[in-house]
């Protein structure tokens, strides 16, 4: 995938280079918001590291310029500051997620995976994770390219857990996500759904793990 | 009321003209009233004088003064004073009576001398003997004249004394009332929290003290523009030193993802270690800074609830890092507060829970609304703080004696200031069963 880093501390922006690098990306990097919008006007880039504390052009500035010119790309905002905390958190401003630095390089590489793989199945019908594939639009799922039988209310579930590897994702989010399959849906039902779930993809190594008291997350499948 | 009080100044400044414009008063009452008192025993005297006077015959050229002596103790009695009498011929010879009693000087008819050692006053009556006049001197000691001038003195003084002492009562509770103004807003200034630099409102203070209200809001102004700048210098130093963090975190994690020798592997992973640390410190730093009084915080309501889902995601990732069960049992928990603050004070509680549990244990965040008001709760089934231990926690860098891990010191602390900042309380207890440890805080209703 190819990347672009804007980023004005150069240790920093170096050592995300090589880190994203390593994790077998084509990454440019600019300490300048101006060029960071000329180069994705002119070029194809999978994702954007955008740190919000540039001089001159700030971060929220070339997002929105990104956003009204170069298209769809995921944008992972950067900030050191916790006073814009709430406009950055709300990531009203078109941004994907965000990370308060000092971060921790693995998180942000999770970030990054997560990133890319929710816009090229935004692109496409279908979602991988492991030996698991989803063909969105003709709904059917394959284990290890054999069919796997999934109840409807048992795909809903994976699909809401699969947008979101990684993340523990409540209860409540799972029930309001399949709440459109009509009747009521007890905190119960959903327990039933992904242990069956558990029991279908676990033999695969995949693994939905259970935080108590909140909900459920999706292993990243190693 | 130590030191310069304003009413016993005023008092000072006010009882000298009181006391002259008393003792004037009393005078210009008296000698009016004195006048006519004086002159009514004058004429008494004179009466006197015109009796004595008929006594004297003229026999050719001489005169003789025949008084019988029931008449003359008549003439000379009085209940108070002596009264002496003097009768000279037209030619101004001695005749009768008391030798050497002084005339008036002159053409006067009244005058006040001595006489035999006494203060005496003395009346001059001509009375007619023969085809001339003779003088008959009249003396009567000053006793009750000076009564009757000490009654009249007396007598315009009282009023005058009167309305001095009720000018006094006035002035000393007029005072307490005038000021009544500014002990109200001295109550208002005393019942402030410490960090409320808003201005006072000097619409329904007096005309009077408008000056020293526009004072006070001018001080408080400044005083809160400089905690504010203070404020925004620590946040801003705390921001400063993330950036540079983050770089030297990235090259150590970049260093450790690398073949290394033993040695060097040691040495990075402190450095790693060291700037996790500093950066937690900088955060500590910048969350103690706004947490203070004076601090400008933004209050908003806040659900404690949605507050611990928007950080579970990260807590859950660390839990899992040191094999770590983190639950959660959360019910709504509405409270008026700063939500940075209230992060703050909730991360620090489940870093600390985290931090010193062992692997394997069980730590749990609960929210929700009790009959006390709102709550938040993280309970751990590590090693718990001795009960000895638990006031100490709370002081800035203090760390229980023998306590593993490199920690700052600053958690428990920052998390009391933000508990003190919303009014609310801190509860350090054991967790189920008398172990571990359960930090709770309440959030008083309204």
């Amino acid at each position: 995938m190819r990347l672009l880093i804007v980023e004005d501390d150069a240790p920093l922006a170096s050592g995300l280079q090589r880190i994203l690098e390593a994790e077998g990306h084509a990454v440019d990097v600019t300490p300048r918001g101006e060029e960071a919008v000329l180069a994705a006007s002119q070029e194809k880039f999978d994702l954007v590291i955008l740190d919000i504390g540039l001089p001159q052009m700030d971060g929220f500035e070339v997002l929105r310029r990104l956003r009204a010119g170069a298209g769809p790309m995921p944008v992972l905002v950067l900030t050191a500051r916790d006073a814009v905390d709430d406009r950055v958190r709300g990531l009203d401003l078109g941004a994907d997620d965000y990370m308060v630095k000092p971060f921790a390089m693995p998180e942000l590489t999770a970030r990054v995976r997560a990133l890319l793989r929710r816009s090229q199945a935004h692109g496409g019908p279908r979602i991988a994770h492991g030996p698991l594939q989803l063909d969105t639009v003709a709904r059917r799922a394959f284990l290890r390219n054999e069919p796997l039988e999934l109840a409807a209310r048992e795909w809903a579930v994976l699909e809401v857990l699969l947008a979101r590897v990684e993340k523990i994702v409540s209860k409540e989010a799972i029930i309001q996500a399949v709440a459109g399959w009509g009747d009521d849906l007890s905190p119960n039902a959903i327990e039933v759904y992904v242990s069956r779930l558990r029991s279908k993809l676990e033999p695969a190594g995949i693994r939905i793990r259970t935080v108590r008291g909140f909900g459920y997350m999706l292993e990243e499948f190693k | 009321m130590a030191g310069r009080s304003l009413r016993a100044h005023l008092l000072r400044m006010l009882l000298p003209p009181i006391a002259a414009a008393l003792a004037l008063g009393a005078l210009v009452s008296y000698f009016p009233t004195i006048e006519p008192a004086t002159h009514a025993y004058d004429q008494a005297l004179v009466d006197i004088g015109l009796a004595v006077g008929m006594h004297v015959r003229v026999m050719q050229t001489e005169y003789r003064f025949e008084l019988p002596a029931a008449v003359e103790q008549v003439l000379r009695t009085d209940r108070f004073d002596k009264i002496y009498y003097r009768v000279m011929s037209p030619a101004g010879l001695e005749i009768a009576g008391d030798p050497g009693l002084p005339a008036p000087p002159g053409d006067a008819v009244a005058h006040n001398a001595i006489y035999n050692g006494d203060k005496v006053r003395v009346v001059s009556v001509q009375s007619p003997c023969g085809r001339s006049t003779c003088t008959v001197l009249v003396g009567e000691t000053m006793v009750k004249r000076e009564r009757l001038a000490r009654e009249l003195l007396l007598q315009s003084i009282f009023p005058e004394l009167f309305i001095a002492i009720a000018t006094l009562l006035i002035v000393w509770f007029g005072v307490k009332r005038g000021l009544q103004p500014l002990a109200r807003l001295s109550d208002e200034i005393k019942s402030r929290s410490a960090g409320d630099l808003r201005p006072i409102d000097a619409a329904g203070a007096p005309e009077e003290t408008r000056p020293l209200v526009g004072a006070l809001n001018g001080l408080l102004t400044e005083v809160s523009a400089a905690s504010r700048k203070q404020q925004r210098f620590l946040a801003d130093a705390a921001h400063q030193l993330r950036t540079p963090l983050a770089g030297l975190r990235a090259h150590a994690e970049l260093a450790l993802a690398q073949p290394l020798p033993d040695a060097s592997r040691a040495q990075v992973e402190q450095v790693h270690q060291a700037t996790i640390r500093t950066a937690r410190l900088a955060n500590q730093l910048l969350a103690l800074a706004r947490a203070e009084p004076g601090a400008r915080s933004i209050t908003s309501l806040v659900d404690l609830k949605s507050l611990v889902e928007g950080e579970a995601d990260a807590w859950v990732h660390q839990a899992l890092a040191r094999d770590i069960d983190l639950g959660f049992e959360l019910a709504p928990a509405p409270v008026e507060g700063d939500a940075f603050l209230l992060r703050e004070a909730l991360a620090n509680l489940v870093h600390n829970a985290l931090e010193y549990s062992a692997r394997g244990a069980r730590v749990t965040v609960r929210t929700g609304s009790g009959e006390r008001g709102a709550f938040l709760e993280v309970e751990d089934d590590g090693p718990g703080i001795p009960s000895a231990e638990r006031p100490r926690v709370l002081e800035r860098f203090y760390r229980v004696p023998g306590t593993p891990g490199t920690g700052s010191g600053l958690g428990l602390a920052i998390v009391r200031e933000i508990v003190a900042s919303h009014g609310a309380a801190l509860a350090i207890n054991e967790g189920m069963g008398a172990r571990g440890c359960r930090v709770g805080i309440t959030f008083p209703h309204g």
